[in-house]
């Protein structure tokens, strides 16, 4: 079974991986614009994460900017 | 009045305002907008998966304010610096508000952390504020080892306590060759007037507009505030009144 | 008020900021100080270095309230340093040089016979010093740099180092390299006088030599201080121009280098021009009375809380028993400003003559009497080899 650990928590892609990096995004309903992503601990910008593709058992961080003092 | 200066930047407020404990992000844009501020700090977080959120980011103008991402929610200098790294590639901002705070209780700053995430980050370019307690030698060190500010702490985040940490701070104030921010636990308006008295150069404020009832009109009280005790610090304040102990002339011999 | 900033050294502060680039706007301010400015700055929590408070101390204003000053001034120095002053002794090891200063009986240009004083000699006069009680010992020379080199002081340190708890210099300016050498070695303090702090009063002053530079010379104490001294002394020679004006640099740099090595601690000296061969006083404008001396002392002190205030033995018995209350933390004693003056019965060439020579047995009495303890040692580093 294919999975990615996502912000800490793993999740099982039954019908299979998305791709790319752009499009786990998209599946998840995250908007590119604000994201910040982490694959690996390695940060991807944002001008590559269509190209950026995705392998089983990857560990990705999704971070957004938050109100903070 | 001259403006504040960091890192070879001007900026015509001594407000730094915090996005954090707003009730909603239209109020907060409101209340950024009400303070004066020109440095707003946020903070990044990993995005809930599962619910739908506002994007705080749109609704601050990165054209009127600087923003000044924290790494709060860091406990080590490796979190710290991987939150930095983080930020700057999201915004390009070099900018930075170092917190490293391990304990979730009062959320102090590590200040051997903190010390060495400012040494890994300054020397990658980033322009770092760090936010410490009032430790004037820790205030020297981090001078030395090249941040943009130092931010020593009034009382604890959130506390609204105002300056517990008064004496350290005017130590810090008169040591200091970088610019002083006192940041957390201004809680009211007089607090940053007191700061600001001491000779502060800035105060960074967050939960007491955020949590205020009316969070507009009390951003527009610290910015008040804040430009009553720089002037005030500027004029020379006549001192307080001490009494000189009488004893036998010490300088008589002059006249002899 | 001061935005912080940045500055390379001294110099550099100086080139922008000299008070002698504006005197007559600095010397109206003086004279535009009130009594009631005067009486304000009092009341005024002692001890922390403002410019305006400083300016407002050493006014003429300031002077109807000398008995107020020096009030403030004793109470804050018994609070930071207690009853106590320290002792410390000069030891000369050279008079050769190549410096032609005007006011200095060592100026190469008087002719009269030099001596200079081997490792071993100097090591025999440190014994005498040594002997007299004193562990603080300030190696003293004129800038001899055939013979006083750096390899010279820093083997001598280390043979000093045994007998002696605190080694300071007062010699010809060095690179923060050779200054670190020398911290090496053992010495932790650095005295260096700027003289004076207006570039063409220097000029007029010092001829020739590596000396007359005057921008390097304002450069000299982020040299050692940069190197690690923990002691950093700063003093004009008063009487080459308006005190006033060279108390508001003192302050000036001694604020700066405060700042700036952080670890270390400053202290000001108050050489008031001596006779010396072929120096006389009345070549000299600007001498300063007694009591501009008290003024300017006190005025320091209410501006430096803990800045050493160091009274040598340039000044007679009798003014300097009547300082020690008014904010004085060293002094000298039983000083010999000739090399091997300690040891040798013939007289060498002095640098400027002394004025109290009483012994330091006697020195250390009359700080008992007035309540003081006279303090041999200060402090011992403890780790160094």
């Amino acid at each position: 079974m294919k999975s990615l650990k996502i912000n800490g928590e793993s999740r099982d892609f039954p019908e299979g991986l998305p791709e790319t990096l752009s499009a786990l995004l998209d599946l998840l309903n995250i908007n590119h614009a604000t994201v910040v992503a982490e694959v690996d601990e390695k940060i991807i910008k944002r001008i590559q994460f269509s190209s950026t593709p995705l392998k089983s058992d990857q560990s990705i961080e999704l971070v957004r900017f938050v109100g903070g003092g | 009045m001259e403006p504040l200066k960091i890192a070879g930047r001007t900026f015509d407020s001594r407000l730094l305002v915090g996005t954090g404990k707003f009730a909603s992000n239209g109020l907060m844009a409101k209340a950024l907008e009400a303070s004066g501020s020109d440095i707003v700090t946020v903070a990044l977080r990993r995005v809930d998966i599962e619910n739908e959120n506002d994007d705080m980011l749109s609704m601050i103008n990165q054209n009127r304010y600087l923003l000044l991402p924290n790494t709060s929610g860091a406990r080590d200098a490796k979190e710290a610096v991987r939150l930095a790294r983080l930020a700057r590639a999201a915004t390009g901002i070099e900018w930075l508000k170092l917190e490293v705070t391990p304990d979730p209780y009062y959320l102090l700053p590590d200040p051997i952390e903190t010390l060495k995430a400012a040494d890994i980050l300054v020397k990658e370019g980033f322009v770092v504020l760090p936010y410490i307690n009032a430790d004037p030698v820790l205030a020297k060190h981090l001078e030395e080892v090249g941040t943009a500010t130092v931010m020593p702490l009034a009382s604890p985040i959130g506390s609204n306590r105002g300056l517990q940490t008064r004496a350290a701070i005017e130590i810090i104030i008169e040591q200091a060759n970088v610019p002083v921010v006192v940041d957390a636990g201004l809680g009211l308006p007089s607090h940053a007037a007191d700061a600001m008295e001491l000779g502060a150069d800035a105060v960074l404020v967050n939960t007491a507009i955020a949590t205020a009832d009316n969070p507009v009109a009390m951003a527009e009280a610290f910015q008040l505030a804040v430009l009553a005790g720089r002037t005030a610090y500027l004029s020379g304040p006549g001192a307080i009144g001490r009494k000189a102990s009488a004893s036998s002339p010490l300088t008589g011999f002059l006249r002899e | 008020m001061q935005t912080p900033v940045s500055y390379q050294n001294f110099s550099d502060l100086w080139t922008r900021h000299s008070v002698f680039g504006e005197r007559d706007t600095w010397q109206d301010r003086l004279d535009a100080v009130t009594c009631h400015d005067v009486e304000q700055a009092l009341q005024a929590t002692p001890g922390i270095y403002r410019p305006n408070r400083l300016l407002t101390l050493i006014a003429p204003a300031a002077q109807a309230y000398l008995e107020d000053m020096a009030n403030a001034a004793h109470r804050l120095t018994v609070q930071r340093f207690g009853k106590t002053i320290s002792l410390y002794a000069p030891l000369y090891v050279s008079n050769y040089c190549c410096n032609q200063c005007l006011y200095c009986g060592f100026n190469c240009n008087n002719e009269y016979e030099r001596c200079r004083l081997t490792v071993e000699e100097a090591v025999n006069e440190a014994r005498i010093i040594h002997k007299e009680g004193f562990t603080d010992l300030l190696l003293v020379s004129s800038e001899d740099r055939q013979f006083i080199t750096v390899g010279y002081l820093c083997e001598l340190a280390q043979q000093l180092r045994g007998m002696f708890s605190s080694l300071s210099l007062e010699i010809h300016q060095l690179e923060t390299s050779e200054y670190k050498q020398l911290f090496e070695a053992g010495v932790d303090g650095v005295t260096l006088y700027q003289e004076t702090y207006d570039p063409e009063v220097y000029a007029q002053y010092h001829l020739k030599g590596p000396k007359s530079d005057f921008n390097r010379r304002l450069r000299a104490c982020d040299s050692f201080g940069l190197a690690g001294m923990r002691k950093l002394g700063l003093g004009v020679l008063l009487g080459l121009t308006d005190w006033r004006l060279e108390a508001l640099a003192l302050g000036m740099h001694g604020h700066y280098l405060m700042k700036q090595f952080w670890r270390s601690k400053i202290s000001f000296s108050f050489p008031r021009l001596r006779p010396a061969n072929k120096v006389q006083a009345q070549q000299f404008d600007h001498l300063m009375s007694d009591q501009d001396l008290v003024q300017m002392l006190l005025a320091l002190r209410l501006c430096f809380a803990d800045a050493g205030l160091v009274i040598s033995t340039r000044e007679s018995a009798r003014l300097r028993d009547a300082m020690v209350p008014l904010g004085v933390t060293k002094m000298s004693a039983g000083s010999k400003t000739n090399p091997g003056g300690y040891g040798q019965k013939d007289k060498t060439l002095e640098q400027f003559a002394i004025d109290d020579t009483r012994c330091p047995a006697e020195v250390a009495h009359m700080l008992k009497t007035k309540g003081i303890e006279p303090v041999w040692k200060d402090w011992d580093t403890g780790f160094h080899a």
